[in-house]
C-alpha cells in the first residue's frame, strides 16, 4: 500500500478536501434560505427594541441561573422570566429570525444527511456542541 | 419543520455529493472505512463489542439506581481488557476517533465562509 492509497482508494489531498468544503459552503450561501437568514439576522442586529428585550431576558436568566438549576426560584422570579421570554419571543424581528433559522436549519439537516450517509458517521454530531468556526 | 420533506436545490445537492465523495477519499475517513470493514468481517470482535456496550449500559443504569456491585464492575473490567486486547476493535476505535476529530476541521472551513456554524444548524432542531 502506498502512502497516498488506503483500500486501493487514491486519497484526496487536504487542499482538495478544503476546496470541496468551500464549494459546498458557496452553494449553501447561494440558497434563498441562507439569504433570508442573513437578512433576518441583520434586521435583528439593528432592531434596538428587540436587542433590549433579549438583553433584559438574558440578564434576568443569568441572575437566576443558580436558583433555576437548584429548582429554588420563587414563583415571582419564574413569572418575571416567563414574561420577559414572551416579550422577546413576540417581537417581529425575533420571530422572523427564528423562522429563517429554522428554514435554513432544515436544508442544512438534509445536506448533513447526504454527507453522513456517505461517510458512515454523523457529520454534525461529530462536530458536537464544542465545535466552533 | 420535517427535514425529510425538504428538497435541496440542485446545485447544493451536487456540492454536497461532491463533498461527501471527497470526504470518503480523505485519509482519516478512508482509514475509518477500512477499519469498519475489518470489524464487519470479524464476527468475534463484533460480538465482543456488543457484549461490552451492553454491560456498559447496564452498569450506567445500575449506577443511577445505586445498585452497582463488585461483580458488575469486575464483569465490565474483564470485558474492557478483552476489548483492549482485540486488534480489530482497537483499530476501529482509533480510526473512528481520528475520523471524528477530522470532521470539525471540515466544518470550520464551511462555517468560516458562511459566517455561521454549519454543524449547529445541521444538528437536531433546537431553539
Amino acid at each position: 500500500m502506498t502512502d497516498h492509497m488506503v483500500n486501493d482508494v487514491e486519497l484526496a489531498p487536504p487542499e482538495v478536501v478544503r476546496q470541496a468544503a468551500c464549494d459546498f459552503a458557496a452553494a449553501l450561501a447561494e440558497t434563498p434560505q441562507f439569504s433570508a437568514f442573513e437578512e433576518a439576522a441583520d434586521r435583528l442586529r439593528h432592531d434596538e427594541v428587540a436587542q433590549h428585550l433579549i438583553e433584559a431576558y438574558q440578564s434576568k436568566q443569568g441572575s437566576l441561573q443558580v436558583v433555576l438549576m437548584l429548582n429554588t426560584a420563587s414563583a415571582e422570579d419564574r413569572a418575571d422570566l416567563e414574561r420577559l421570554r414572551e416579550a422577546f419571543s413576540a417581537n417581529p424581528s425575533v420571530v422572523a429570525y427564528l423562522r429563517a433559522q429554522t428554514e435554513l436549519g432544515a436544508i442544512c439537516q438534509v445536506a448533513n444527511d447526504v454527507l453522513s450517509r456517505h461517510i458512515g458517521l454523523s457529520f454534525a454530531a461529530s462536530c458536537g456542541p464544542g465545535c466552533c468556526c | 419543520m420535517d427535514s425529510q420533506t425538504v428538497a435541496l436545490p440542485p446545485d447544493l445537492l451536487k456540492a454536497a455529493q461532491v463533498l461527501a465523495e471527497t470526504l470518503l477519499r480523505a485519509e482519516p475517513i478512508a482509514a475509518y472505512q477500512k477499519a469498519r470493514a475489518r470489524l464487519d468481517a470479524d464476527s468475534e470482535a463484533r460480538a465482543l463489542l456488543e457484549r461490552f456496550l451492553v454491560a456498559q449500559a447496564e452498569l450506567r443504569i445500575r449506577q443511577a439506581r445505586g445498585m452497582v456491585t463488585q461483580v458488575d464492575v469486575h464483569k465490565l473490567r474483564t470485558l474492557q481488557r478483552e476489548v483492549q486486547a482485540s486488534s480489530t476493535l482497537i483499530a476501529y476505535v482509533e480510526a473512528q476517533q481520528a475520523a471524528m476529530a477530522f470532521l470539525p476541521e471540515v466544518n470550520r472551513e464551511i462555517s468560516q465562509l458562511l459566517g455561521v456554524d454549519f454543524a449547529s444548524l445541521a444538528g437536531p432542531a433546537s431553539c
